[in-house]
């Protein structure tokens, strides 16, 4: 699911404000699962995070006349997400070295305007991967979604292992050259 | 200044949660030391997580949480409905209220006994016992020295009495409308059923015994307890413990037949029954004698003829005191006095 640009996201929380629950719908379809998973970065139990973002759009809708949206919408979504974490945390009381460590560090802030969410990335991606020969793509498709081993997608394709590994490092290459301009660093560490 | 090629693998041990504190420690100072290297270990820690999301995203249902959170929005309107609606009934009530009791003014002549229980009581005078036939078909014997108090019409849902004393009850069956037995410590649920109560209040104990059927019973704020025939459950009504026993259950409703059945109960047990339904005090002098098991069968006597039979047949001796008048000219109850016969 596409993000929402500039003007969309105006109008649908002017929209939200006129008590739209079609807007609001949008809205919740829209980020649900990217901040289930941005959750579960800092709390690790998946109904939790599942509570926590719905508790999160259940405020949006009853503060929805009063809502400032300074920055971006995202940006305000993952902060909240950020922040009722934080508050998670001192309700179970963790350990309170934990707590008083967690969100002080500086490895701990967050540039939420600029965070990439786990659908933007595969959004990216999936139209990189359009762009490459099928040939090519359909191995390292089955190796990184899929999780065959190099042997095991030889045996498939009845091919050699080594052809899988050089289709698979010739996708890695295209793919870099697509993705450059979307995110640098993506190929440092995430596709290895 | 560390180069990159340095903090590449402390950012992928540190995001891996590999890091020792010393590389950490590395870490932190380099992101402090300028806003590009800040930024690019926030792309490479955003990179990671959503390369490793902590849940599988295909496991997140978007629709059923959606679906809840309409449900949530739904039930927080109702609520402010609810508020609402409450401000005007409360509104409401304030003006019907006297509206009300102006109507309940000028009907009250006509209807006055419609809506207040009228009660029976009665009472079974000391050393004999009588027998009482309620509105509903059940027979109650009431033991010497107790009281049943009863409504003149049971109304539909519950049938109430409330009995002091000892009693024994073959109630009618009706599934609809429960037969409820209250005493001091003590309630009895029952449908059809026969069983025997003990809730004399000058007594310690309060005893059900089950004759036939199913009863739940309840002592004091305990939740209830159903017995089924043959059981007796007795209940301290000072240490609160409760004990629930296999019994001949004859034994315990014969008085309504006119008989005593002791079988090798204890002495104390014994004079404590006579005093019960003789309305007199039996004083145990001898401790010795307490726990002697006795064993007889009284039909229809006097506490005179019942002293002079337990005279025969055991080694003790009485001894009679006057009665004494209190304060009110009243007489006080009788004391008689056991010893062990020399």
């Amino acid at each position: 699911m596409g993000k929402l640009d500039k003007q969309q996201e105006y109008f649908v929380m002017s929209a939200l404000r006129q008590d739209s629950k079609e807007a609001f719908s949008l809205l919740f379809q829209t980020y649900y699962t990217d901040l289930v998973l941005f959750c579960g970065n800092f709390v690790k139990d998946k109904d939790s995070c599942e509570d926590i973002v719905q508790s999160i759009f259940l405020k949006l809708w009853n503060d929805r006349k009063n809502i400032q949206i300074e920055i971006s919408l995202k940006s305000y979504l993952l902060k909240a997400v950020r922040n009722s974490c934080l508050d998670e945390f001192r309700h179970i009381e963790i350990v309170r070295q934990y707590e008083t460590e967690y969100g002080s560090s500086v490895l701990d802030n967050y540039d939420t305007e600029n965070y990439i969410l786990y659908s933007d990335l595969y959004a990216h991606l999936s139209r990189a991967l359009e762009k490459i020969p099928d040939l090519y793509k359909e191995a390292f498709v089955l190796n990184r979604f899929e999780g065959l081993k190099y042997r095991e997608i030889a045996e498939k394709l009845n091919v050699s292992e080594r052809t899988v590994e050089v289709r698979v490092s010739k996708t890695l290459d295209l793919l870099r050259k697509q993705l450059k301009d979307f995110f640098v660093f993506l190929i440092s560490i995430g596709i290895p | 200044m560390i180069e990159k090629d340095h903090i590449q693998p402390i950012i992928a041990a540190y995001l891996s949660g590999k890091a020792t504190d010393k590389e950490r420690c590395e870490l932190e100072e380099w992101v402090k030391q300028s806003p590009d290297n800040n930024h690019y270990f926030q792309e490479m820690r955003n990179v990671w997580q959503v390369m490793n999301p902590a849940f599988n995203p295909s496991e997140i249902d978007v629709f059923a949480a959606e679906k809840n959170i309409f449900v949530n929005i739904a039930a927080t309107k109702r609520n402010i409905t609810r508020t609402i609606l409450l401000y005007w009934q409360r509104a409401a009530a304030i003006l019907v209220i006297p509206l009300l009791i102006l109507c309940a003014f000028l009907y009250l002549d006509k209807d006055s006994s419609r809506d207040t229980i009228e009660y029976q009581e009665v009472k079974s005078p000391h050393g004999t016992f009588s027998e009482v036939r309620l509105p509903d078909g059940t027979n109650v014997w009431l033991n010497g020295g107790s009281s049943l108090r009863y409504p003149l019409a049971f109304r539909k849902g519950e049938r109430n009495v409330f009995l002091n004393g000892e009693g024994y009850f073959e109630v009618h069956s009706d599934k609809e409308n429960p037969f409820i037995v209250k005493t001091d410590q003590m309630t009895l649920r029952a449908t059809g059923t026969a069983f025997n109560i003990e809730a004399y209040n000058i007594d310690s104990i309060t005893a059900v015994t089950m004759v036939s059927g199913k009863i739940d019973v309840a002592f004091g704020n305990s939740s209830p307890v159903t017995m089924v025939p043959g059981e007796r459950v007795s209940f301290n009504n000072q240490s609160r413990e409760c004990l629930i026993a296999k019994t001949d259950p004859y034994k315990w409703y014969a008085w309504k037949d006119g008989l005593m059945i002791f079988r090798d109960d204890p002495l104390s047990y014994v004079f404590k029954r006579l005093g019960l339904t003789f309305n007199v005090n039996i004083e145990l002098k001898d401790s010795a004698l307490a726990n002697s098991p006795y064993r007889a069968t009284f039909e229809y006597e006097s506490l005179d003829e019942i002293l002079r039979l337990l005279k025969m047949s055991a080694p003790l001796s009485f001894k009679q005191n006057k009665r004494v008048k209190d304060k009110d000219n009243i007489y006080e109850k009788q004391t008689i006095e056991v010893y062990k016969a020399k």
